[in-house]
């Protein structure tokens, strides 16, 4: 793939703050490629998408009223009802996993809008991000799932339903648990890099009214792809934590 | 007559199998094939997205003609597949951008 080139907020991280990053990485063991410009475009999006996410709910928190509710906090409680029914229909007693999955939504769905933006730059284009997210989800449902249930119990999940099919059976649930993070990554990854990479392709072709139809797609369909990551996300904890009845 | 037919293509397939003693042919001058299948793959693959999504369309319409009171849950249902038939065809467009290199 092409060199991307470098935005305005890249080009300002590497200004000032190159050195701290050189030295994280070298402590790391993964030394930066080009020392004077560590900094790539994706964190620094990634970075100013949550600022953003941190102004709008401080400016959200200080306008919360009872009984003269604003057209902010009027979206986002809508925002809030929609979180917490998903989760009541996928995870039973769900309610403790809902903030993860709402921060889950929130950020997805901002790292992608904010593509549309000219001078941003989804981060969810590039591949990190989605398996940054990926991984984060996989290690939770793991996690919460070994929580709820215990280690041996929640162990005994990927022997299956007969012992005598125990080892063909834990291949496959190994398999199919490694499959998850995977086609979570590319999913996000390819639908925001196709998006936006077909809207160029018609902006070079023509102007105004075919590109606006396909950046008008690529925004559904952002909306679209957080909802979904957010999804599959209850649904593998709802799978990990569920009680057999 | 069937089970005559499977072992003949079997034994077809076996008769081929002179090509194991194949030495390895020194990579020169023949034409590059990653790019144009890549292109194929994916022509490929969204045919095949093309014909499953359209399946899933088909049949939401026509639940929700039957039942027109679970049209919430249809529609939630065919997003749902939509999405998922949509990624297997995206999968493969994440092999072409890497055969192009």
């Amino acid at each position: 793939m092409q060199a991307e080139t470098e935005l305005w907020s890249t080009a300002l991280f590497n200004r000032f703050l190159a050195a701290p990053l050189d030295s994280f990485l070298d402590a790391v063991g993964h030394p930066a490629a080009d020392p004077a410009h560590p900094w790539e475009n994706w964190i620094t999006m990634e970075i100013l998408v949550v600022a953003i996410i941190l102004v709008l709910f401080g400016v959200l928190r200080s306008r919360l009223s009872v009984e003269n509710p604003g057209k902010l906090q009027l979206t986002f409680e809508a925002m809030y009802k929609f979180v917490m029914s998903q989760t009541d229909d996928a995870v039973e007693h769900g309610k403790k996993y809902a903030p993860f999955f709402g921060a889950l939504f929130v950020f997805i769905l901002f790292m992608n809008l904010i593509g549309v933006i000219p001078g941003f730059e989804s981060p969810t284009m590039t591949v990190s991000v989605p398996l940054g997210l990926a991984v984060v989800v996989f290690l939770y449902y793991h996690w919460m799932g070994l929580r709820e249930q215990g280690v041996g119990k929640y162990l005994a999940h990927f022997i299956g339903p007969m012992i005598a099919l125990a080892p063909l059976m834990i291949l496959i649930e190994i398999i199919s648990h490694f499959a998850r993070p995977l086609s979570l990554t590319v999913r996000l990854f390819a639908n925001m890099f196709a998006g936006e990479k077909v809207t160029l392709t018609f902006l070079s072709l023509t102007f105004l009214v075919a590109p606006a139809v396909f950046m008008g797609l690529h925004l559904f369909v952002g909306f679209l792809q957080a909802y979904i990551f957010m999804l599959l996300a209850m649904i593998y904890v709802g799978g990990a934590v569920a009680h057999e009845h | 007559m069937k089970r005559k037919l499977m072992y003949a293509g079997g034994l077809a397939l076996a008769l081929a199998s002179p090509i194991f003693a194949q030495t390895p042919a020194a990579t020169t001058g023949g034409t590059d094939w990653k790019l144009p299948m890549a292109y194929l793959a994916m022509g490929i693959a969204s045919g095949l997205c093309g014909l499953g999504q359209g399946k899933l369309a088909a049949s939401a319409c026509e639940a929700s003609a039957r039942n027109p009171g679970a049209q919430a849950g249809i529609r939630f249902a065919l997003i749902f597949g939509l999405v998922l038939i949509e990624s297997l065809a995206l999968y493969t467009l994440v092999i072409t951008y890497i055969a192009k290199g």
